[in-house]
């Protein structure tokens, strides 16, 4: 990194040394005597000085000379000033900053509060004076830190599902392929490049209501049973829940599109997908495009319950309409760039990474003129999108810049650990390695020294003091390198997660995804385990369990349409509630099954008899009638599974008969439910 | 007796504690304090004075202040600010004289003490 260069402007000789002194450790240094002597080095040295730093009161001409002189040539806003003056009275200071100076000095001059307002005013100049040169660097900075946070949330999602973390990106760079491929065959979807950029980085979280899955649903090998696949379905309107239940950037355009992707990716053309059935192009652009992309790396990616399919062979398969039904444009579009296709899968994020650094410049040379207000949209999403993925993520972010030695943490990050947002020479800062923990700072220091530029990566799990606490985090690293033929360390880019919150979060989510989103009721998965750790807890006390279905549902959704025969669902559930005690499981099993357990101590009889007829009524002009067969654990143990499957012979030798009707199991049932057992052990 | 730095700050009336927290070294500290003496303004100051050249002798005055202030010399920045004020504008007020003269005993007594401990050093 080239050194910045500071002027200091003071008629004192030992005011100039002192802050020299200060200051020539980072910063080369330029002296003037007076103000006639500043204006002379401005005027020659204007494209290399960072800062000035001036002294009102001077001979031959004031600071506010030197200043007024810098507005009438237009340096004042290329170079940054702040006052240095042991003139602190008010109207001298107004009338400072009325001239254009950033910052203001009081002396006695502390030497640490000079430093960090020299830091300070130059990180805050750094950025726009990218703009007025050009803005590549700064872009390129960008994508890379938000390409970071995509990394660290593929990682999160890694860390939940035991897919390829690669994914992710994959997902990403095919959406932004079909995307590209798509704008260039129809305007019909107004799709601008800042469009594609957006998309393409909320495709990231397509799958981010999957953290409210049981893992054991999410990473069985094998297929899922009818249950386990209903389950699995919530993850799109969960995701979507999520992204809503941001408490901040509700508004921002990325929010709003990676809410159509969580919510509708799972859509077909059809309307045959969920979660709301929707058609054609009623589903948003966005989420055609993702699905598609998703289903394609799906498909050539190995998964616990399948191997990979090549290339040739998904591209078929996708094309003949067995892996769902897409949007004949986006399928043409992906039929037309087939070899892109196979590449992108193929390259590895690096790769993928300067594809589009080079669509980006490329992009901007098009864009002749007006390139500062562009550029000012595109920081304003990074911006956006930074502090979004660090929403999403709860991450500590933190950048370390080596000259000046000095850590920059964000807001969350600084708030957590107890110490300020700006430290200056961190690794010699007692308060930082007192928050962090003396041995976690090494670790930390130790793993960055492996890192190359080559290899600039490094992630790590380490213990750190958060909040008092010590904590287990997640620590994921780049260093950042110059380009020079002997790379030299410039700094380092990281973010922290604290694993202990993501877990419980997790937990949370998990309670959330316990019930049937239309009836409210506890769901099957939930129900069997909170019905197992009942009896676990008394084994002694007497349990039953009924299952039951509506009869004749199948009809009413045929003749009154599939809205009144959720109505009809809901009316079950609601007298299921009604007629039973807060401590019994009410639980809809899937489709119209529903299934409830109660303990009891006498009279078993009478209460069943009286939930079966109080879920039996007429419903606006359907009789609602359930079949149901109901086990004892006196009976049949207590076990789950006994249990469930008396219950279920119980309800089929009512169905045998008749229906609208209940029976307890008994040992008549015995042989049916025997042969019933051997018959399903053959066929597995 | 043997002059230290900080002994050096105590005769002058200076605060040794504060600018050491500022500077954060004392090699720093006497580094500044060392230079002072180098410093013209406060033979500006008398001569101009002398003249009747306000202005000049203002911002000499000002000067002094200022590196006072950063030395932590508390008595001689107290004296040199109050002169400031009163030269402020251009024009010297009724005390400007009296005031001047408490710089001078101020500065006389700051510098002998500095030649002192320079004096130490040397030895």
């Amino acid at each position: 990194m080239k050194r910045e260069k500071i002027l200091i402007a003071d008629d004192s000789e030992m005011n100039r040394s002192i802050l020299a002194d200060m200051l020539s450790d980072n910063y080369d240094i330029i002296e003037a005597e007076d103000g006639v002597q500043a204006t002379a080095i401005l005027k020659t040295h204007i494209t290399e000085l960072s800062l000035l730093l001036l002294d009102i009161v001077m001979p031959n001409l004031d600071g506010f000379g030197v200043l007024e002189a810098m507005n009438r040539n237009d340096w004042i806003d290329a170079v940054p000033v702040i006052i240095i003056s042991a003139e602190n009275s008010s109207t001298h200071v107004e009338r400072a900053y009325e001239l254009g100076a950033t910052d203001f000095i009081a002396r006695p001059f502390d030497a640490l509060i000079v430093r960090r307002r020299v830091v300070n005013t130059l990180l805050l100049y750094a950025k726009q004076k990218r703009l007025i040169g050009m803005v590549e660097n700064q872009v390129y900075e960008q994508e890379r830190q938000n390409d970071m946070m995509i990394d660290i949330l593929s990682h999160i999602m890694e860390f939940r599902n035991g897919e390829s973390g690669l994914h992710i990106l994959h997902v990403r760079t095919l959406t932004d392929l079909l995307l590209s491929a798509l704008q260039k065959k129809t305007d019909k979807y107004k799709l601008t490049m800042a469009d594609i950029g957006m998309i393409s980085t909320a495709s990231a979280l397509h799958d981010i209501g999957k953290m409210a899955i049981d893992e054991k649903i999410l990473n069985k090998p094998g297929k899922l049973t009818p249950e386990e696949f209903e389950i699995m379905k919530t993850h799109s309107a969960i995701g979507a829940n999520m992204i809503s239940d941001l408490p901040v950037h509700r508004q921002e355009q990325l929010v709003k599109i990676a809410y159509e992707i969580c919510r509708w990716h799972h859509e077909r053309y059809d309307g045959r997908g969920y979660p709301d059935g929707l058609v054609g192009d009623d589903i948003p652009i966005s989420a055609q495009v993702v699905a598609l992309a998703d289903v394609y790396d799906a498909l050539t990616s190995e998964r616990v319950y399948k191997p990979p399919f090549t290339h040739d062979a998904a591209i078929a398969m996708i094309t003949r309409g067995e892996c769902g039904a897409f949007n004949p444009l986006l399928i043409e579009c992906m039929n037309e760039n087939m070899d892109q296709f196979r590449a992108a899968r193929d390259k590895n994020p690096d790769e993928i990474r300067s594809h589009k650094l080079m669509r980006i410049s490329e992009e901007k040379l098009r864009d002749t003129g007006g390139a500062s207000q562009r550029t000012l949209r595109l920081l304003d999403r990074e911006r956006v999108r930074n502090s979004f993925f660090a929403t999403m993520a709860e991450a500590i972010q933190f950048e370390y810049t080596c000259e000046p030695p000095m850590l920059t943490l964000s807001v969350f990050g600084a708030k957590k650990l107890g110490i300020s947002e700006i430290i200056m020479d961190p690794i010699n800062d007692q308060k930082l390695a007192a928050a962090v923990g003396s041995e976690s700072m090494q670790t930390l220091l130790d793993n960055l020294h492996t890192t190359t530029p080559e290899h600039p990566d490094v992630k790590l799990d380490c213990s750190i003091r958060m909040d008092g606490m010590n904590r287990w985090c997640r620590v994921v690293m780049r260093s950042m390198w110059t380009e020079e033929v002997t790379p030299r360390l410039e700094g380092v880019l990281g973010t922290v997660l604290d694993i202990h919150d993501s877990h419980q979060k997790m937990q949370e989510l998990e309670k959330r995804a316990t019930r049937d989103a239309m009836t409210g009721l506890l769901n099957r998965a939930s129900a069997r385990e909170q019905i197992i750790l009942r009896m676990q807890d008394g084994p002694e006390n007497n349990f039953a369990l009924a299952f039951f279905d509506v009869d004749d549902f199948k009809l009413a959704n045929d003749i009154y349409g599939h809205e009144f025969g959720d109505r009809v669902l809901k009316c079950v559930a609601a007298r299921m509630h009604d007629s039973t005690r807060g401590s019994d499981i009410s639980c809809r099993a899937g489709g119209d099954e529903f299934m409830l357990f109660l303990e009891y101590k006498t009279d078993i009889e009478k209460t069943i008899d009286r939930i079966f007829h109080a879920i039996c009524c007429d419903f606006e002009g359907f009789r609602i009638s359930v079949t149901m067969g109901v086990a004892l654990s006196r009976d049949v143990g207590t076990s789950y599974d006994a249990l469930f499957r008396a219950a279920d012979a119980a309800l089929y030798a009512v169905k045998r008969v008749t229906k609208g009707n209940y029976r307890f199991y008994d040992d008549s049932l015995k042989n049916t439910l025997e042969a019933e057992e051997a018959s399903d052990r053959k066929g597995e | 007796m043997t002059m230290t730095l900080e002994t050096c700050y105590a005769t002058m009336g200076a605060d040794y504690n504060d600018v050491l927290g500022r500077l954060r070294s004392e090699r720093l500290v006497q580094k500044f304090v060392l230079k002072f003496l180098d410093d013209k303004s406060f033979d500006l100051l008398c001569s101009s004075f002398a003249a009747g050249n306000y202005e000049d002798a203002f911002r000499a005055s000002h000067t002094i202040k200022g590196m006072c202030q950063n030395l932590s010399f508390t008595k001689l920045m107290e004296s040199s600010s109050e002169l400031t004020e009163s030269l402020r504008g251009g024009s010297p007020s009724p005390q400007s004289e009296e005031l001047l003269r408490r710089v001078i005993d101020d500065y006389r007594m700051t510098a002998d003490a500095i030649r002192a401990f320079e004096s130490e050093l040397g030895a």
